[in-house]
């Protein structure tokens, strides 16, 4: 088993409408966006945020980007003022996604 | 063959002047855009202008234009901006007062009214409109005596009808923002409704120029080290012809254009690729090319358009109450410890004091307070940590209730366990505004389009 951040082998950026998060993942090298795909499943994703997301994620892959797009609502404590978090429009969720450590030989 | 240029001056109302300036000076452009309006904006803008009845728009726009507005009409660069606000014709005659003191006779200013529906919103209830959640949260018969704004997000023909009639400048309210980089685009290559292919590339040159300095090395997660003179950053440029597309930048200024650097603007803050929707267009990126092409120059393809939606979207801010912020640090040893007993301190007596509370929060700043749950805490790290600094934060329903905490952070210096440093001056209670996003018809919304030339 060899575990590695995310961010090793992707890069990506977060944003916010309401308390609706959205990130961005793209795969550094090419060749990694298949695993990527097979790794970061919904699933996976949904367990890795636990309570920091409460409402339905959903995984938009853009091939030709070798990219996916992930839409996670009620991500942000509420969103915009409503929230009380330090980062209320979830700048951070795009790096905290990629502290999650994946296994390359999976 | 033509070719139209168009800037991305500004990505935030409060976002630095210094790019603008540059490309207006070195880019070679044929109009520019600024956009100053995110989602609570409006809001924020709102209440402004209810204390004071000038205020309501972004200044900032105004002290630009007095940096560089006399050289971009000298240079015809057409200047297109969202930065009225919630106080369009304010923001117009500020903007004529600048023009009339820079003798810069003949530069016409387009403004376009009608998106604040605040007035209209009993008339549209007793009409039957429900008001919808987007988000499918909440009842809107709890908030609806409690709006700040409503202000609906338009598309280009409005902004095209100011070019047409000879406009140099274009200042809106609401407008989308990529409306107003697709505006000039459409105008100027004549592009009508049914051109859905060119009508989704003028949008997501808006999409990948709205942001600024996020389009061009910015914010950038894939090698933030790699970008060249930060300190100087360009913004992003779009270079359109009937058939090629590219994001480029102005000579002699930092910044990067790359594919990586395109790409993570690209899929931000769009949710399904494959149907971005827009007052103008329904967008399909989910087939599209980002490719270098020269240095600081990406070529963007296989973009596609879908019919525009039937319904526009309507955001509507009201007051949700209040909400305070405050902080207390701590040095090494038992840093966490002793802000963690703190906290403790200040709840006990917010309880014994009475106060009453919708939500609360206590982060550790330099520990967990930004990756939250999936921050890695272990006992080495608390041990050996340096300092934190403790956030209480708490939203209440009582603007009484948020004040109760505020004067009993600075005197746990002396109250509290040692080492306590408290910093910033007191917390102040600000109000909560609450964002309910809906749809509504089309033929709902009266725009107009008006034009006054500096004589």
């Amino acid at each position: 088993m060899a575990l590695v951040y995310l961010n090793t082998l992707a890069h990506g950026r977060s944003g916010d409408k309401g308390d609706t998060s959205n990130v961005c993942v793209f795969a550094r090298d090419p060749k990694d966006y298949e695993f990527l795909k097979r790794v970061l499943t919904v699933e996976r994703v949904k367990e890795y945020f636990g309570d920091m997301v409460k409402g339905e994620i959903v995984r938009y892959d853009v091939d030709t980007l070798c990219g996916m797009n992930f839409v996670m609502k009620h991500a942000l404590g509420g969103g915009a003022t409503h929230s009380l978090r330090l980062d209320t429009l979830g700048k951070s969720m795009g790096s905290a996604f990629m502290r999650m450590k994946v296994d390359t030989d999976w | 063959m033509k070719k139209v240029s168009i800037g991305g001056g500004q990505g935030f109302w409060g976002d630095s002047p210094d790019a603008a300036i540059h490309m207006i000076r070195h880019g070679n452009l044929d109009y520019m855009a600024c956009d100053y309006l995110a989602e609570l904006t409006l809001s924020i803008m709102q209440r402004q202008r209810m204390k004071n009845p000038a205020a309501g728009y972004a200044r900032d726009f105004i002290n630009l234009m007095k940096e560089v507005g006399k050289e971009a009409y000298e240079k015809k660069i057409g200047i297109i901006t969202n930065a009225g606000g919630m106080n369009i014709t304010g923001a117009v005659d500020a903007l004529k007062a600048v023009a009339e003191e820079q003798g810069m006779h003949g530069y016409k200013i387009g403004y376009v009214t009608g998106d604040d529906l605040l007035d209209q919103i009993p008339k549209m209830i007793a009409d039957g409109c429900e008001f919808k959640n987007m988000d499918d949260v909440g009842d809107f018969n709890e908030i609806k005596d409690k709006l700040v704004n409503a202000n609906v997000y338009y598309g280009r023909e409005p902004l095209m009808d100011c070019l047409a009639q000879g406009a140099n400048t274009v200042i809106t309210g609401r407008a989308a923002d990529s409306a107003m980089f697709l505006a000039p685009l459409a105008y100027e290559f004549g592009w009508k409704g049914g051109d859905l292919d060119n009508l989704a590339r003028g949008i997501m040159a808006g999409h990948l120029l709205e942001c600024g300095g996020q389009g061009s090395g910015g914010n950038f997660q894939y090698d933030w080290r790699g970008v060249p003179d930060m300190d100087q950053l360009g913004f992003p440029i779009a270079e359109l012809t009937e058939d090629d597309f590219h994001i480029t930048k102005a000579p002699n200024c930092g910044g990067l254009i790359s594919e990586q650097s395109c790409k993570e603007q690209f899929l931000y803050e769009v949710h399904d690729p494959a149907n971005y929707i827009t007052p103008d267009v329904t967008v399909d990126i989910s087939k599209a090319t980002l490719t270098q092409d020269g240095d600081n120059r990406v070529r963007v393809g296989g973009i596609k358009g879908k019919a525009k939606p039937d319904m526009l979207k309507l955001c509507l801010g009201y007051h949700a109450g209040y909400k305070v912020v405050t902080y207390l640090s701590f040095a090494w040893p038992d840093a966490y410890e002793k802000a963690q007993y703190a906290a403790d301190i200040l709840m006990k007596k917010m309880k014994r004091k009475g106060m009453q509370y919708e939500d609360l929060r206590i982060d550790y700043v330099g520990l967990n307070a930004l990756h939250l749950d999936v921050a890695e805490v272990d006992e080495d790290l608390i041990k050996r940590m340096n300092e934190v600094v403790l956030r209480i934060a708490i939203r209440t329903k009582d603007k009484k209730d948020a004040q109760l905490i505020i004067p009993e952070i600075s005197p746990l210096q002396l109250n509290g366990p040692p080492g306590a440093s408290f910093f910033g001056g007191r917390a102040h209670v600000t109000d909560v505004i609450g964002l309910w996003p809906t749809l509504i018809p089309r033929d709902a919304v009266k725009l107009e389009s008006h034009i006054l030339e500096v004589k």
